[in-house]
């Protein structure tokens, strides 16, 4: 992840933007709506365990330290999926998310909590987002900024 | 079952994915300084984020490893948007350019 990073450096024009967005490492929440009402069902789990997302952090902090590029702003927002069923979920997983998974304990849950007779009721997955924007700096003869 | 019930219902069998808008927000706010700019996206996917950013950036290089995403990504490019988007399916590693690019986002990539 830092040679991508480093690649992006050389590819931008000197104070070039890079904005760089990827998810939090905490798992997240899958909660059923049930009217106005949230329950929380449990936490999508991942093969890697969201490794990659901790790796990801790692490798904007090296590249903030090599003095490659300096952070200008960062924050977080949350990513919203709603879905009417858990079939449904699973099936939009499957399609953009592929190391994502519902362990038979919490589907078990989801499935229980939608059996309310409620009408108005869906599946939702809350992700935590990070967002972050630098700006390249140009490399001395030291190889620091 | 009045008609309003029966649309709510219609609504509910949707699949919605951010309806708050929250990431064209957060792009909105971290990435308005993206207009009039050349743009490189690395990890374009199918397109849902380039769609958000493309209006404002004169010009965007959408790449992505994945060659169905990129057919995809293309495939639903609306029209006005056409002339100033390149798609291509490439790594960051193997991507050749000419010049180098004003801002780059990283669209759940790294």
């Amino acid at each position: 992840m830092v040679h991508a990073l480093e690649i992006i450096h050389s590819l931008l024009e000197p104070a070039g933007i890079l904005v760089d967005i990827h998810p939090s490492s905490d798992p997240p929440p899958i909660e059923v709506r049930l009217g106005h009402r949230y329950d929380l069902a449990g936490w999508l789990k991942e093969t890697d365990d969201y490794i990659e997302y901790t790796q990801a952090d790692q490798a904007i902090e090296a590249v903030l330290r090599r003095g490659l590029f300096a952070l200008q702003q960062k924050g977080t927002f949350t990513f919203n999926t709603y879905a009417p069923s858990l079939a449904e979920l699973r099936e939009h997983l499957a399609e953009t998310w592929q190391d994502a998974l519902i362990d038979d304990q919490v589907a078990g849950r989801v499935e229980q909590l939608l059996q309310s007779p409620e009408i108005d009721k869906e599946v939702v997955l809350r992700e935590v987002v990070q967002i972050s924007r630098l700006r390249s700096l140009r490399l001395g003869k030291t190889g620091r900024a | 079952m009045d008609d309003d019930l029966r649309e709510s219902e219609v609504v509910m069998k949707k699949l919605r994915i951010d309806p708050e808008n929250s990431e064209a927000a957060a792009l909105a706010e971290f990435a308005g300084n993206f207009k009039g700019k050349r743009v490189l996206e690395v990890g374009c996917g199918n397109g849902r984020v380039t769609k958000l950013f493309a209006p404002m950036a004169a010009f965007v290089h959408a790449i992505d490893p994945d060659q169905q995403d990129i057919l995809a990504a293309q495939a639903d490019l609306p029209p006005q948007l056409r002339h100033k988007i390149r798609f291509e399916a490439t790594s960051i590693e193997a991507l050749a350019v000419e010049s180098p690019f004003e801002a780059v986002l990283m669209s759940w990539s790294l």
